[in-house]
């Protein structure tokens, strides 16, 4: 299953890698990402896919120190993103 | 007032008095600011033994511990106590020394990507790129360490900034909001809780965390319900509490593990459904509805689909949702499991017994005494067999089982609370994990006492050897251990050794009288195992127990 989600965020240095570190540890593998960054705020669109509730992931980036917002956009069961 | 001298004085402007930790290269310019900057510092050993010292200060008085350590080997060897605080929940601030700003990234002597490291093991961590930074980034390591589910913060700062000019700061007093309770959700739990016929509490660490013992125990006085606790929750209800059943879940006692299963409403404060507690998770409490109260959102439907969640602070929900439901067959059934499922002390022989030993010292210990335990067979006896009536006089590695923990812990919990009597109860293979901390007891003339219990094994492992793995004992037999008592006289401390029953009553008596700190040897049969077992894979009404 494909989610994809926005995220907005101060930017830190290691941002991404707080970002995708709690992607990978929770199940969750990045079908696309693209990121802009923008007097000090980082954008985030993101498509990742896993067979476990998108949820598990959202509340886990909610928690993540920096994250402003994170947003579910759409979900797709069989449709395949490209990168 | 350079950067060093700046983080002592913010130090002190978050009201920490004491830190644990070990110098060196990258770290000298605080060090130097540490001599005569106000705030005390505890040598350890290690840095392993620096965190996990906080860690025990932290959780035997409720304040943030405080580590520090420098760049390299230093930090790295922080990051099992930073796990352990992170899988805890417990309020830690770690700072580390880091090469020169112009020095990262060129892989200089002792340099580490710590910040790095530090992403899977930390609640939130910091590197210090400017002065500015500095003052700001204390404050919120201080906020985020202790905020909501509390965890471990570190915070990186290179050589250059400790040693430059540093930039004066207001501190912006984080304003803490608080919602209103959804007055929806807290009649539909009163709702639940008073057509149940078998509720059932099950009490987490988070109540400790939220300092809402109080709350709870009116809550329990008031409603009545039966009760459980998870390993770190041991404490929050007092232990002779009527209808309390004790541990729940892979070493919990029999009645806990029988009511879980039982209940049809399980209210599940500051608990987080970890493996251990709940064995075969779909089928732990099968019949149950749930009402999960926790401030972590990411925990509500984690690993259980719950029918009510609310993640406001406990002090405020426990009393919103108190109502007292009509449950006289329930009670009734959870004083009979009580009675047929009690703790048994009768052992045949001469060898001593260690749950009776354990249960024998907590009748006869100071009140307020703490107790630190390491991992292993052991710490299950300890969870099992003594009790205490404060979260925080039961310090035990609950979520990460990190050997070689009951000793730091204990020199943290001693420093913090000097007149209270401080236990660590260890075993033969843990005590090796962080033996150097006797040096750090020894330095301070800490009145630490030890409780070694000695089974020649890597006991809980030859226990699962013993069951799951045909008897193979690979590994697990140390019977080459050094003689302990001779080990601890180096550090000038004090101890001896039993073997038999007939020697546990005295023994105990020179352990507690003593002025300093006190090594008691105990030696027991490697066959004793820990009973009940909920096995791998099972769920919790199929324990094993002891034969015979
Ligand atoms: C750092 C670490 N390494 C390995 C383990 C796995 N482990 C869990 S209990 C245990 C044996 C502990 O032996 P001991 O301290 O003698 O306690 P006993 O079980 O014999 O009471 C081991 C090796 C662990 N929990 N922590
Ligand atoms: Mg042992």
């Amino acid at each position: 299953m494909n989610n994809t989600l926005t995220i907005e965020a101060k930017h830190s240095p290691e941002f991404l890698e707080r970002l995708l570190r709690v992607c990978r540890h929770r199940g969750f593998s990045i079908v696309s990402i693209n990121a802009t960054i923008e007097q000090q705020l980082t954008h985030i669109e993101l498509t990742v896919s896993s067979d476990r509730e998108i949820t598990l992931l959202t509340k886990q980036l909610d928690k993540v120190i920096g994250i402003l917002t994170v947003t579910l956009l759409a979900s797709s069961g069989n449709i395949k993103a490209s990168a | 007032m350079n950067g060093a001298n700046f983080v002592v004085h913010a130090l002190k402007e978050q009201n920490v008095t004491q830190v644990f930790g070990y110098p060196g290269g990258a770290i000298m310019p605080l060090y130097d600011a540490l001599f005569d900057g106000g705030v005390d510092h505890l040598l350890c050993r290690h840095e392993q033994g620096a965190a996990m010292a906080a860690i025990g200060y932290a959780r035997s008085t409720g304040k943030v511990g405080v580590c520090i350590a420098t760049s390299g080997p230093g930090a790295t060897n922080l990051i099992t106590g930073l796990a352990d605080a992170l899988l805890d929940s417990i309020p830690i601030v770690a700072i580390t020394g880091q090469v020169p700003t112009h020095l990262i990234g060129t892989d200089a002597f002792q340099e580490v990507d710590v910040l790095g490291l530090s992403l899977a093991c930390t609640k939130h961590s910091f590197m210090v790129e400017t002065a500015e930074q500095l003052g700001p980034i204390i404050e919120q390591a201080f906020e985020i360490a202790t905020s909501g589910r509390p965890g471990p913060v570190l915070i990186d700062i290179p050589k250059d900034i400790q040693v430059g000019p540093s930039v004066a700061y207001a501190l912006a007093q984080l304003a803490d909001t608080q919602k209103p309770l959804d007055q929806n959700l807290i009649s539909h739990s009163k709702l639940l809780i008073s057509e149940a016929k078998k509720p059932l509490l099950y009490v987490g660490g988070g109540v400790g965390m939220a300092k809402a013992v109080s709350e709870l125990r009116t809550f329990i006085e008031q409603t009545q319900i039966p009760s459980v606790c998870t390993l770190k929750a041991i404490g929050c209800i007092q232990h002779d509490s009527t209808y309390f059943m004790g541990m729940v879940g892979m070493h919990g006692s029999k009645a806990s593990n029988l009511a879980i299963q039982e209940c049809d409403l399980l209210i599940a404060v500051g608990a987080r459904f970890d493996d251990r507690v709940t064995g075969k998770l779909d089928e732990f409490a099968q019949h149950a509805k749930v009402i999960h109260l926790d401030v972590d959102a990411a925990e509500i439907d984690k690993l259980r689909q719950v029918t009510i969640s609310m993640t406001d602070d406990l002090k405020q929900v426990l009393p919103a949702i108190t109502v007292q439901p009509s449950i006289e067959q329930w009670q009734q059934h959870i004083s009979e499991m009580k009675v047929t499922h009690a703790n048994r002390y009768d052992h045949p022989g001469e060898p001593i017994f260690a749950p009776a030993l354990l249960r024998q010292l907590a009748e006869t210990m100071p009140a307020d005494t703490v107790i630190c335990s390491d991992v292993g067979q052991h710490q299950m006896w300890v969870a099992q067999h003594m009790f205490v009536d404060r979260p925080e006089n039961h310090i035990s590695s609950s979520g990460l089982g990190t050997m070689g923990f009951g000793v730091p812990a204990a020199v943290g919990a001693q420093v913090a609370r000097p007149n209270d009597t401080v236990i660590a109860v260890s075993g033969d293979g843990s005590f090796m994990m962080n033996i150097q901390e006797l040096g750090t007891i020894k330095r301070k003339q800490l009145p630490v006492k030890i409780l070694l219990i000695d089974n020649q094994r890597l006991g809980m492992v030859r226990q699962w050897q013993e069951l799951f793995f045909n008897g193979r004992f690979s590994e697990t037999i140390l019977t080459d251990n050094p003689d302990f008592v001779t080990l601890a006289s180096a550090f000038d401390i004090p101890g001896e050794t039993i073997v038999v029953k007939s020697q546990i009553e005295q023994a105990l008596q020179r352990l507690l009288n003593s002025d300093g700190p006190y090594l008691l040897h105990v030696s027991i049969s490697e066959e004793e195992n820990v009973w009940p077992l909920v096995p791998p894979g099972a769920a919790n009404d199929q324990m094993m127990e002891s034969v015979g």
